[in-house]
Order: structure tokens, then sequence, then C-alpha cells
């Protein structure tokens, strides 16, 4: 039964190789897109350290999307 | 109205929808695979090798439509200088490339055991080949060129030219005799698709249709941030 279930008749090693291309390929992708959007939301918060506190502070005030990368990334650590 | 979309309601609503996503994303996929592999039955003539068909036709049918809603954005973008066009295009052109390159090899997997051969240079063959550098070379588009006006005409360009190529790889299989089996789905018409094996297809299509929006929403929210960053003393 599970023999026949991995060799599928013959054409296991294409059905199984496409599968794992396929997965393999997608999990990759996901891993190095998320992997570039924590570097920027990372580069973001080191350029908004950077600046004066009252440049801080206004940033913070005005931007709904600077307020957000903080509390994701407090959420984080 | 127009709050609605600002950058920051459009993150936050793509933060929600990424968490979304994400809840019910694994689950979908083990339902999938559980059809794909395990309950859906074997082709008659093609036997266990039609499986195959659960990922290549998905994979084919989101790079098509991929490039074509590029182009349509391309277009719009063109005549109203929508920069928020740009950005949805340029998210979206490396998963419209991934699942062009995973439509051509698993496409070859497949053809190896049921044509003889992995690859032939026949219509659907070469235009689906065609179509994979016409993304490539968008994407390129944006690694070499500096100015982001240059950027647009070169690819809106690029898009449109391309564009061209979608209805030969669609009729490609009626105007020219070749390897691959005209369309068994149609979106006017009946199927000639067995329910049993309709059923996991479209299962796997939700599969990959997520998982292009789960890809297209964070490359999207990492422009936001960009954006952001550089802009981030006049905010």
């Amino acid at each position: 039964m599970i023999t026949e279930f991995i060799t599928m008749n013959g054409y296991g090693l294409y059905v199984w190789l496409s599968f794992s291309i396929v997965l393999l390929a997608c999990a990759i992708f996901y891993l190095k897109t998320k992997k570039t959007l924590r570097k920027y939301e990372k580069d973001f918060l080191v350029e908004l350290q950077n600046l004066s506190v009252e440049e801080k502070n206004k940033a913070l005030k005005t931007s709904k999307v600077a307020q957000q990368i903080l509390a994701a990334n407090s959420k984080m650590n | 109205m127009f709050k609605f979309f600002s950058s920051s309601s459009i993150y936050s609503l793509i933060h929600k929808l990424i968490n979304f996503i994400n809840s019910i994303f694994f689950l979908i996929l083990i339902i999938g695979l559980t059809f794909a592999l395990v309950l859906s039955p074997p082709d008659y003539i093609q036997g266990d090798s039609v499986r195959i068909m659960y990922v290549h036709v998905p994979a084919a049918w989101l790079g098509l439509a991929c490039f074509a809603f590029i182009t349509l954005l391309s277009i719009f973008n063109f005549i109203f200088k929508i920069k928020n066009f740009y950005f949805i295009n340029k998210s979206l052109a490396p998963i419209g490339l991934l699942f062009t390159c995973l439509a051509i090899i698993t496409g070859s997997l497949w053809g190896q055991p049921t044509w003889g051969t992995w690859w032939a240079w026949d219509a659907r063959l070469t235009s689906m080949f065609v179509l994979m550098l016409f993304y490539a070379f968008y994407i390129l588009t944006f690694k070499l060129l500096d100015k982001e006006e240059r950027i647009v005409k070169v690819s809106s360009a690029i898009a449109i030219i391309g564009s061209i190529n979608l209805p030969i790889i669609k009729y490609s299989v009626e105007w020219w005799t070749t390897l691959h089996q005209p369309a068994s789905i149609k979106i006017a018409g009946s199927s000639s698709v067995h329910p049993a094996m309709l059923l996991p297809l479209l299962v796997m299509l939700l599969v990959f249709l997520l998982y292009g929006a789960l890809i297209f929403l964070m490359k999207y929210k990492t422009e936001i941030i960009r954006i952001k960053k550089k802009n981030i003393k006049r905010i």
C-alpha cells in the first residue's frame, strides 16, 4: 500500500520531484521575501532612532506606518 | 474614501491580510495536497503522472494572470501616472516569474513520462519560455535602471509588448499542431475534467492564489517601508 503510494505505478519519481520542487522553491522564495521585509523594517527603525528626539516624536505622531513598525518590532523582541 | 487609500491604511490592511492568510494557509495546503496526492484518482491513460497537473496548471494559470494584470496596470500607469500601480507591478512580477518557471519545470517533468521527452520547441512550450524571458526583462529594468520615470517607461513598454504573447500562449494549441493537449477547462463552455479531478485542481489553485497573495502583500509592504524610510525626515 505504502510502496504503491510512493512508486505511483512507476510515475513516483516525476510526481514527487514536481511537488518537491514546487514546495521547496515556494518555501525559499517565502523565506527570502520575509527576510527582506524584516531587513527593511530594521533599517527603518535604525533611521528612526537616528532622528533627533523632536523629529522622532513628530514622525511617530504623524506616521501610523512608523507606529506599526515600532509596535511590531517591540512585539517580536 | 481617500483616507482608505492612504499608505498607513493600506499598511494596516496588509498587516491584517498577511495574518489572515498565514492562519489559514497550511490547513488549505494540507487539504490540497491530500486531494492531489491521495484522494484524486489516476487518469485512465496517463496513470498517476496526471497528479503533476495539480501543481503545473495553477502555476501556469497564475503566471499568465500576473502578466495580464501587470500589462493592464502598466497601461493605466502610463496614462494616469498612478504611482501605486508601479509598486503593485514591482511586487507582482517576481511572483509571476516564479509561477512561470514552476509551470515550465513541472511541465517538463510531466512531459517525460507522457510524451517521452523533457522538452520540445513546440508552440505552447516556446511561448511559455518567451513569457519567462519577458518576466526576466521586466524585473531587470527595476534592477538596472535608476530613474523611476525611466523604469516606468521601459517596464511598461516591455509589459505591453509581452502581452502580445499572452493570446499566443492561450491559442497556440489550437493554431498549431503541438505536443501539448488543448485546454480541458474553459471559462465559457463545459469542462472535460472529471469532478473528482476538478475539485483537487481548484483547491490547489486556491493554495497557489493564497501563496501568491501572501508574497505580493509582503513585497508591497516592503515597498511602503522603503518609501517611508526614504522620506523619514518629511514624515
